[in-house]
């Protein structure tokens, strides 16, 4: 059988571009079926799930080169967008910019698949540029699927996972990991081995929907919760709490009277997620606008006349503070006016989704609300708004590489830590990909840490912090805002990503060149120095009297000025520089900020020292005797990986820090010998 | 070189990782440890001389006291910069030579005092990077003038508790047992700035600095929310010209709060000794002995004293702040109430606590009890133990605390020995018997520091005047205690950082960039932070998440 499977796999990738078309998918359909059959079936690295986290640890196994398994309920609902149909925003935007960075997948589906395509805060600057567009459904799915199907080294399967193959570990990480995975049971009893296995079950974890009073298991309207899985998790001894969420009615597209609504016109051009790409799929008068309109006295009448048959609202699981649901909005924020916006689910999709105003009151109810709204007079509900609510497990139970400290070789990925929005998903998921391949192949883990990006910032918030709420990404989270940009993840991660293997030599020698033009371009401006009266007179700048000579580098901080414009009033030095906007966006971002972030960049030296300060994974915290019991459980919960992650759990004093080093520097005082045995054989 | 270090770091952690070199050691655990940080105790070491960029800083390293000699040390790549400013050489001073010089102000000029001036280049100095020492008289009013002067100079500042241990050791500096030893010193200095914090927070001047951290919060949160969510979400129109607003009134502030030099705030220099203990067992007898005046009412009426009764005095030359106070004991009297209230808290605060208990009562009860024991239970029934565990702020809240300091906190408390002195007083009224019986104990029990004295005859005086001169000998044997004004110096030093930083905020306002201005005003809540602790992300997304309702 396996000599089957590698025949096959090593099929050419097919991607001739024209939708539908994929000459493997027969075989491929044949190859699922036989693994079905095949009991005890041998793989590298187990997905499962089909999500935004499943599809990209998939395919990042994959590219990888493990041989990987995407095990989910069922095929057809791979790469389904369960809530909004949009990608990115502002600090959402950043996570997508640096999965693509590492050749995750998203950005570049989104870039064949959008219908609306906007940059949020576009006037702000270039680090909180925030990359959004409306995305059409049913090409997203279609387009993934493709994508999964003609990934070499990646099998596709369906079925439930109820458990997991554990067997005793032989080398620990940890002294809290007995336990190795390795495979996972179907629901059918069948085993399927692997060497690591990623879950990334999303919300259906004992998933519950809710609408008004009513409630029901589901992890996803109409599909099947993972019961027996949240089971064993729970007796694997993991720490589980729940969470909720909400999904809006969506609504018949034809009802809607959008002349009383606001038009919100896309971006012309529209600018692509891919650094590979200069430009998206569809032509830029072909988008599809959005519509805005808002709530009023009339829907909050109706949210409170309708609490009390509402399950969901009444509970005290957990929701998001940001993202409330209408209901919560009203109890919070009495008296004001909340935006709804009307996107479209598709180029030919009669269904509008009314972004902010999820609710799960009765569905009687919630036409009456909807009706209540200005433009949606006379709207009628294609499917009814709902709640639900989930097991997640506290993300404080995983390392750096989202393996969980109890089971080795086991990662989680996604909603299931916590996280809410389908970019921090892809951005754990592309990581816990990348890590479950690496250890089977030996190689190092991979970790972003905060210095490098907003993946860096979402996983040590989790994993050192925890989170009570559905965690979601902005750009105030990081330190270091200036520094991670939308325009330089691919700066930031590509070549680390190609050292660990999970990027294309294609997409980074693509990265090395336009870096060295970017390198280049930047020496132009900085030795193109001129008197500010000879610039003034150059570029048409407001007159000023100033003395200095500046540099054309140092003149794109001053308001106004881009690199098209420096570039075109001196073509005999930058030639067509002008025409590139990639790089004259890269250039002009260094630019700008290039005073402060000398500064940061200072900070993050600094902050790297710290983070280099790396405790042992197997400190036994709560015997640390010299530090107060208090502090010993934070360290316990949250098991920092460095004296500079120690420092950032709140309530961690720098006594505790200093006796934590210590501690540590004692331990390695002691065997010495057997220390330096294999340090001088290296 | 740093590359080099990387890489070979990584090559360890990769072999953690797979743990195949591991496997066949027998001390699995504990190899791995080792190897795990060797590679990265190497690592500073490599980079010593690399440390360039980073702030350069300085402090205070000599005792507090009366001293003929204070030593001010530098630190950092801008070090030989205060040479230069400070002091003039037709040649400068060759490494690790002496050299006597008039120094002078940074920025006036003018002349501060004449001292020794040592250079110590990069990396053969303490920390690793460049140093520079002057040794000048140990005045307060020289040494408050170096540290104003010093920190005029450019990306200089005033060190934070343990710094220059911490660079010198991230340069490989420090060996493995001066590491050891180093966190005697980092406890003594964080639970001073701690005591000096709690100290300084207490007042008018707590509450401004807790004010404008407030609205400095508030600001950012504003300016974050408008980053973050301006473009989804109905936000107050106006929201950034109310931020510019506070911002321009922070500015105001700060800027007369430091100019007024300090008018109008009491700076209390000096070792804080407060002396506690039950009604009635001579506290404020001892503090009338101790300055030889009759400074507090002593009566035999137990809780005479009901506010706290202050005197400066001078013990073997060290500045001392003694502090007489209410009798601890459960009350329903409301001025009494408010009187233990105050005591408790300023024994919090104290460097010193000096607990006193009548003679008689410790016999009789060392018949049944060990020393310990009578010292925790005595501890405890005044309130001493559990209350200082927690933070009480209402008078009223004070009776109903719950005792809950568990024993481990307990063994802690007493075994901190430094802090506590007991003093069996009324020694007089018992029997010469007892008294032999009590000096074998407290013999044996050699840790914890136990005096008996009479106020009355003035027995054991001297004996107790001895105790306390080692225990103030400790406490200043520490650079940073007992000194409000090199903490002064700080709080200067980074509030005219937050005036700097709001300054910026302004000009890239108008520049139109809000990314960069609200860079400038996260700088200020750093800044502020090191005054009044530090300040998180969540803080902020806390204020945004209540004042907006955010989400599309």
């Amino acid at each position: 059988m396996i000599r089957v499977l590698k025949t096959v796999l090593t099929f050419p990738r097919h991607n001739c571009g024209i939708p539908g078309c994929s000459p493997s998918k027969s075989v491929r359909k044949v190859l699922c079926r036989n693994v079905n059959s095949c009991t005890e079936q041998k793989f590298d690295v187990i997905v499962v799930g089909g999500g935004h986290a499943g599809t990209e640890a998939a395919c990042a196994s994959a590219r990888m080169g493990a041989r990987t398994l995407l095990l989910t309920h069922k095929i057809s609902t791979i790469g389904e967008m369960s809530c909004n149909p949009s990608f990115g925003g502002i600090g959402k935007g950043h996570l997508m910019m640096e999965v693509d960075a590492l050749d995750g997948v998203c950005g570049r589906i989104c870039d064949k698949t959008g219908i609306h395509y906007r940059m949020l805060n576009r006037p702000k600057g270039p680090a909180v540029w925030g990359p959004r567009a409306q995305i059409d459904r049913t090409l997203y799915k279609t387009e993934i699927q493709r994508e999964v199907q003609n990934s070499p080294n990646l099998t596709v399967m369906a079925g439930a996972v109820e458990d997991f193959i554990l067997g005793q570990c032989h080398n620990p990480d940890l002294d809290t990991m007995k336990q190795r995975c390795s495979g996972v049971i179907l629901e059918s009893g069948e085993k399927v081995y692997g060497e690591s296995v990623v879950l990334t079950t999303g919300t259906f974890l004992r998933g519950m929907i809710q609408i008004g009073l009513e409630e029901f298991p589901a992890g996803r309207m109409g599909d099947q919760p993972a019961i027996g899985l949240a089971k064993s998790l729970e007796d694997a001894g993991f720490t589980i709490a729940r969470l909720k969420t909400g999904t809006p009615p969506r609504l018949d597209k034809r009802s809607i009277d959008f002349s009383k609504t606001v038009e919100h016109a896309p971006d012309d051009p529209p600018l692509p997620f891919s650094y590979l790409n200069t430009e998206v799929w569809i032509k830029p008068e072909d988008q599809l606008p959005c519509h805005m309109t808002h709530t009023n006295e009339e829907v909050e009448k109706i949210v409170m006349e309708t609490i009390h048959l509402n399950r969901h609202v009444q509970q005290e699981v957990k929701g998001p503070r940001y993202c409330p649901s209408i209901e919560s909005k009203v109890l919070m924020f009495k008296g004001r006016r909340h935006q709804i916006w009307l996107e479209p689910e598709g180029l030919d999709s009669e269904v509008i989704y009314p972004q902010g105003i999820s609710c799960t009151m009765p569905e009687e109810h919630q036409l009456r609300l909807m009706r209540a709204i200005p433009g949606l007079e006379k709207a009628a509900i294609v499917k009814p708004g709902y709640g639900v609510e989930y097991d997640f497990m506290d993300p404080r139970q995983l390392k750096p590489t989202l393996e969980t400290i109890k089971i080795q070789n086991l990662f989680f990925a996604g909603q299931i830590n916590g996280t809410t929005g389908y970019e921090e998903a892809a951005a754990q998921g592309i990581i816990a990909g990348i890590n479950a391949a690496a250890k089977v192949q030996g190689k190092p883990p991979f970790i972003v840490d905060r210095t490098e990006g907003y993946i860096g910032v979402l996983i040590d918030d989790l994993i050192t912090q925890g989170t009570n709420e559905p965690y979601r990404m902005f750009t105030s989270r990081s330190e270091f805002r200036l520094y991670l940009r939308p325009d330089n993840a691919d700066k930031r991660l590509t070549a680390k990503g190609y050292d660990i293997g999970c990027v294309s030599p294609t997409r980074y020698n693509h990265t090395l060149q336009q870096y060295k033009e970017v390198e280049e371009a930047i020496d132009k401006l900085k030795s193109t120095v001129k008197y500010m009266q000879q610039w003034n007179k150059l570029l048409q700048l407001p007159m000023s009297s100033n003395p200095k000579p500046y540099s054309a580098f140092q003149l794109l901080a001053v308001p106004g000025n881009t690199v098209e414009k420096i570039a075109m009033a001196m073509p005999e030095i930058f030639k067509d520089l002008h025409l590139n906007r990639q790089l004259c966006h890269k250039v002009f971002a260094e630019g700008l900020y290039a005073q402060e972030l000398e500064e940061q960049m200072s900070q993050i030296e600094e902050l790297q020292k710290e983070e280099q300060l790396l405790l042992p994974e197997n400190i036994d915290y709560l015997r640390l005797n010299e530090i107060s019991m208090e502090i010993r459980i934070k360290l316990d919960d949250a098991r920092p990986a460095s004296i500079a992650a120690a420092s950032r759990i709140p309530g961690v004093t720098p006594l505790a820090l200093l006796k934590l080093l210590q501690f540590v520097k004692r331990a390695l005082n002691k065997p010495q010998s057997a220390g330096t045995l294999p340090l001088e054989s290296i | 070189m740093a590359n080099y270090c990387m890489s070979r770091y990584r090559i360890f952690r990769n072999l953690l990782h797979t743990g195949s070199v591991l496997d066949s050691i027998s001390a699995r655990c504990t190899t791995r440890l080792c190897l795990e940080l060797r590679p990265r105790l190497e690592l500073p070491c490599q980079r010593a001389v690399h440390t360039q960029g980073g702030d350069t800083i300085f402090a205070l390293s000599s005792g507090q006291g009366k001293c003929g000699v204070a030593v001010i040390r530098v630190s950092g790549p801008q070090a030989k910069e205060s040479i230069h400013q400070m002091c003039s050489f037709r040649r400068f001073p060759a490494p690790k030579s002496t050299q006597l010089r008039r120094i002078r102000d940074t920025d006036t000029k003018e002349p501060i005092d004449r001292g020794l001036v040592i250079w110590f280049p990069s990396p053969k100095s303490f920390t690793g990077e460049d140093c520079v020492e002057f040794q000048v008289h140990g005045g307060p009013a020289v040494i408050a003038a170096m540290v104003t002067s010093l920190g005029k100079l450019p990306s200089y500042r005033h060190a934070e508790p343990g710094e220059f241990t911490k660079r010198a050791f991230m340069n490989g500096k420090l060996d493995l047992t001066e590491v050891e030893g180093l966190g005697d010193l980092i406890h003594a200095e964080t639970e001073v700035q701690r005591k000096q914090a709690l100290r300084q927070m207490e007042g008018d001047l707590g509450k401004l600095y807790t004010d404008w951290r407030n609205r400095a919060m508030k600001a950012v949160a504003n300016v974050e929310a408008f980053i973050d969510f301006s473009e989804s979400d109905t936000l107050e129109e106006d929201l950034l010209c109310e931020v510019t607003a506070e911002v321009d009134r922070l500015w105001t502030e700060i800027t007369t709060h430091l100019s007024d030099h300090r008018r109008g705030e009491r700076l209390r220099e000096g070792v804080h000794v407060v002396i506690v203990g039950r009604p009635n067992v001579g506290k404020s007898s001892l503090l009338n002995s101790l300055c030889q005046r009759p400074a507090a009412i002593v009566s035999p009426i137990p809780g005479t004293t009901r506010d706290i009764v202050e005197t400066a005095l001078n013990v073997g030359g060290y500045p001392v702040l003694l502090s007489d106070t209410a009798g601890l004991r459960e009350t329903e009297d409301f001025i009494e109430k408010e009187g233990v209230f105050r005591a408790l808290q300023r024994a919090k605060q104290a460097d010193i606590k000096v607990l006193v208990i009548e003679a008689t009562e410790f016999v009789h009860l060392l018949q049944t009890d060990s020393i310990d024991d009578i010292m925790i239970n005595h501890l405890k029934d005044i309130g001493l133990v559990s209350r200082l565990q927690q933070n009480t702020v209402s008078p009223v809240n004070v009776q109903t605390v719950t005792k809950d300091g568990d024993l481990q906190d307990d063994a802690n408390f007493i075994s901190n020995v430094g802090e506590l002195i007991v003093v069996l007083n009324k020694c007089d009224l018992i029997s010469d018997v007892d008294l032999a019986f009590i000096e074998d104990i407290v013999q044996k029990k050699g840790c914890l520091s136990v005096c008996h004295l009479s106020c009355t005859s003035g027995h054991g005086m001297e004996e107790f005047l001895k105790v306390l001169q080692r225990r103030l000998a400790h406490v200043c044997g520490n650079p940073l205690a007992g000194s409000p004004s090199l903490t002064q110096a700080r709080y200067r030093f980074h509030l005219e950082k937050c005036q700097g930083h709001l300054e910026n905020y302004k000009k890239y306002m108008e520049l139109g960039d809000v990314v960069l201005a609200a860079q400038s005003l996260r700088k200020v809540l750093f800044d502020i932070g090191k005054i009044t602790g530090r300040i998180t992300t969540e803080d902020i997304l806390d204020i945004i998440f209540k004042d907006f309702c955010v989400g599309k």
